[in-house]
């Protein structure tokens, strides 16, 4: 069957009234449970999975999917706003997100991440109908020593993500990668820093973490100052985005869909490395890095339009291989195997009506999340200015509801409280959080990665520089952490010049 | 108004009614029931737990709710099924890690599942798989062994992960042969699966479900099943029995347990609705689309199938071949 055809077929099947319902119902679902603190996609699929299960098979998957990307896009809301990632992909969002808020511009922000996803999304559905079937098969030339290497790029990238001091990013960094070693080990099954407690043998979940680090940090800090706080959030300006933020955000937004596309089909990091790749590429080729950080429109549109397109093209291995690309993935896995459909190679030519009829609607729900959002925007633009007294309670309630219902375990509920103090002393001190929290997760997914490279090579390092991909990425790695020392090191030189002069 | 008087009368008829209610389990179940899920929704382990749940609301008009609480390789979901009233109104449904294997493979285990569990029923079962890369060194069982032979410490299985049941299938294989095996672990099928197409890994064993399809396309190629019998879905591939090693048979399986000293009328309740639910067509079809079969033995069976499970592992783990965490 041609692309032509398959796309007709698909929107035969997309577009039935059923199916097209359910697709806005799951994106309505996605967006408004995503929207609530502490709830992310893992969450938000979790307890809406058992309803799709008396669905036919097309009709499940598709809302699945609307809810996955709906939820995904609520996550962005809350971290704009709230200064709470909903996953690991919208740390970054924070980072500049948030600050726009602050200053008046939430509007403007939230309708930059509109567009950089819908335009993404768009360009992203057209790379699973176009070539998925040669897609997967690039995925599958990353072996373990290949992914090593890319998450080493990753964890120095998050080195750049820093407005502050590199020190202290490092050893912010270093500190997550400590949190990362909590848990059983990988290898010999080994329970690590667990203090003999259950609750830990899974190690420290990402979401726990990050909404005790930045939500409740966040509160309390706010707290200390509530009468500051009201003072230094600027009145909601304008709701859209200005001539200049259009002028400033398009050309992140095509680089950060291009970066989403390529890293989304790689299984296991792909969409997590791809949001904070678009931003720190965004913030090394800017004219004006200094403002990253600090409410820069780039630092929003390119890693919300990488995250949306990575979101898309990471369908391409679980569709045409089974394997899934993330956490909610392999949910929606479960979900098709319910029933009765093993994804794999021969979804393509056996269910053809559901692999276009999912392609197609994923532009729908795009489309859809976009008109359904862009007049939302006012609303949740005015939530920021909602006195303190009335937003951190439902904030904590939120939070707290959000984090048991990951594993429905009050311990984790604690853990997030532990991690608030936690937040709150990093704030106190200037340490910013978000290398902390990637460094969370790649630490570990690096130390799994090399210990199995070197286990299958039989103690051989050099497979790292013999496979031309793994030596391509590190030199990369090399170029880039050049690049962030170099000036640095000029920086401290100049200055102890002066002070010999 | 309630009076204090009323309010004390009131809380006794309840405690009556209760403790009837307790005794009387023919009446069993008059309200709703939890229904304990070892793993995150959508696994195999998940999709038969909420199947069992599904059937026992239809047989017995009471809702039977599945309550997700993952984690510790379903040892968080055995703890809290130990602390559990034995009335009924608590049951798990799970693989069986939680049910077997976890008092050896695990240290710290908050309960003894041989003490604190009765057993209700084993629910559907699977073989184990043993799959070959395209460019892989042995095509068959004996290839792999005098390979191992002749290439000491260099034979690399991948496992689903460390205590798993591919990981102790492998490591009774190699137990069994003399030879070395070099344990690869994974964080479930997914990553393994991925690197074994792509080549970067040789071997596999893991439960047979997401290989299958790539087994169909040519793409890999089955070498083993670990289970007496050959498996219907892909009925050219030899077990490991018959490719050398006399009585090899290792199944995974999933099954129903409450806590210890569960009334004996409700257990009898909840295995004949399983059992009566297995037997019909639809329920066959739909766990065979797993690539699971339905088998459905009596609380006596189930127990001895627990033992069996632990006394295999064990001198695994005696031997160091698999540590305990």
């Amino acid at each position: 069957m041609d692309i032509f055809n398959g796309l007709m077929l698909g929107f035969s099947t997309a577009t039935t009234l059923s199916n097209f319902s359910y697709c806005f119902f799951g994106v309505f679902l996605g967006t408004a449970v995503g929207v609530l603190p502490g709830l992310g996609p893992i969450a938000t699929i979790s307890m809406l999975l058992p309803f799709t299960f008396g669905l036919p098979v097309d009709t499940a998957l598709i809302m699945l999917a609307g809810i996955f990307y709906g939820s995904q896009y609520g996550g962005s809301t809350t971290a704009i706003l709230m200064n709470l990632p909903g996953e690991a992909s919208s740390v970054v969002t924070t980072l500049d997100g948030h600050e726009m808020a602050k200053q008046g511009k939430a509007g403007r922000a939230l309708a930059a991440a509109a567009i950089g996803s819908f335009f993404a999304g768009t360009v992203g559905t057209v790379f699973i109908a176009v070539a998925a079937p040669l897609l997967a098969g690039l995925a599958l030339t990353f072996g373990p020593a290949e992914y090593f290497s890319l998450i080493v790029l990753g964890l120095v990238t998050s080195m750049v993500l820093t407005s502050g001091s590199l020190l202290t990013a490092f050893g912010m960094a270093l500190l997550g990668m400590t949190f990362g070693m909590v848990g059983t080990d990988v290898n010999s099954g080994f329970a690590r820093y667990t203090f003999g407690s259950a609750n830990l043998l899974d190690g420290l979940d990402f979401v726990v973490i990050a909404t005790g680090v930045f939500g409740l940090g966040d509160v309390l800090a706010n707290l200390q100052n509530e009468h500051a706080r009201a003072a230094s959030v600027a009145p909601v300006s304008r709701l859209y985005p200005t001539r200049e933020d259009w002028r400033r955000m398009t050309a992140p937004i095509l680089r950060g869909t291009g970066v989403g596309v390529v890293l989304g089909i790689l299984p296991g990091a792909g969409v997590l490395l791809a949001s904070f790749s678009a931003y720190a590429l965004e913030k090394k080729i800017s004219r004006r890095p200094e403002d990253f950080g600090k409410g820069a429109i780039e630092g929003v549109a390119a890693p919300e339009a990488a995250n949306n397109a990575a979101a898309q093209t990471c369908f391409i291995p679980m569709l045409t291989l089974g394997l899934p690309g993330t956490a909610t993935m392999a949910l929606m896995i479960g979900a098709l195997v319910v029933q009765g459909v093993q994804p794999g190679p021969e979804m393509l030519t056996q269910q053809p009506a559901l692999f276009w009829g999912l392609v197609v609607s994923m532009w729908i729900g795009n489309l859809l999340l976009l008109l359904l959002n862009l007049p939302l925007v006012g609303m949740w633009a005015k939530l920021i200015s909602v006195p303190y007294r009335y937003l951190f309670p439902m904030i904590c309630v939120f939070t707290a509801i959000g984090v048991y219902s990951i594993n429905n375990n009050v311990f984790d509920v604690y853990l997030m409280a532990l991690f608030g103090l936690l937040g709150f002393f990093f704030r106190k001190v200037g340490a910013e959080p978000a290398p902390l929290i990637l460094a969370l997760i790649l630490g570990p997914m690096a130390e799994e990665y090399l210990r199995r490279t070197l286990l299958i090579s039989h103690g051989d390092a050099t497979v790292f520089f013999t496979s031309p991909v793994s030596l391509g990425i590190l030199v990369v790695t090399a170029l880039l952490l050049m690049s962030i020392l170099s000036p640095h090191f000029r920086k401290v030189r100049e200055e102890g010049l002066q002070e010999v002069d | 108004m309630i009076n204090r008087r009323e309010l004390i009368v009131l809380g006794g008829s309840a405690a009556v009614l209760a403790s009837t209610g307790f005794v009387r389990a023919a009446e069993w179940p008059t309200k709703q029931v939890t229904v304990i899920s070892a793993y995150p929704p959508g696994g195999t382990s998940d999709i038969i737990t909420r199947l069992v749940a599904d059937l026992l609301t239809a047989k017995y008009g009471q809702q039977f709710v599945v309550e997700n609480v993952a984690g510790a390789a379903g040892a968080l979901a055995g703890g809290k099924l130990a602390r559990s009233a034995p009335d009924g109104y608590t049951i798990m449904v799970s693989g069986s890690a939680p049910i077997a294997a976890n008092k050896v493979v695990q240290k710290n285990l908050a309960y003894d599942p041989q003490v604190d569990f009765t057993p209700i029923t084993v629910v559907a079962e699977s073989c184990a798989l043993l799959s070959a890369s395209a460019t892989a060194p042995a095509k068959t069982l004996q290839d792999l062994i005098a390979y191992a032979k002749a290439n000491p410490g260099k034979l690399n299985i991948g496992n689903p992960g460390a205590g798993t049941k591919g990981h102790i299938c492998a490591a009774m294989i190699g137990m069994q042969a003399g030879v070395e095996i070099n344990h690869i672990p994974y964080k479930g099928s997914p990553p393994l699966l991925a690197d074994l197409l792509g080549g970067h890994i040789d071997f596999a064993l893991d439960a047979p479900s997401n290989y299958l399809p790539h087994i169909k396309d040519g793409k890999i190629l089955g070498v083993a099943v670990t289970t007496a019998e050959r498996v219907g879905e892909m009925p050219e591939v030899k077990t490991v029995a018959e490719q050398g090693f006399d009585g090899f048979n290792q199944t995974l399986w999933f099954g129903a347990v409450g806590p210890k000293d569960m009334p004996a009328d409700i257990v009898d309740k909840i295995h004949t609705a399983i059992k009566e639910w297995t037997d019909t067509p639809a329920a066959k079809e739909k766990l065979k689309s797993l690539g699971l079969a339905a088998v459905v033995n009596t609380p006596d069976e189930m127990r001895g199938s627990i033992e069996r499970e632990i006394a295999s592992i064990r001198p695994l783990v005696d031997a160091g071949l698999v540590q305990p965490s």
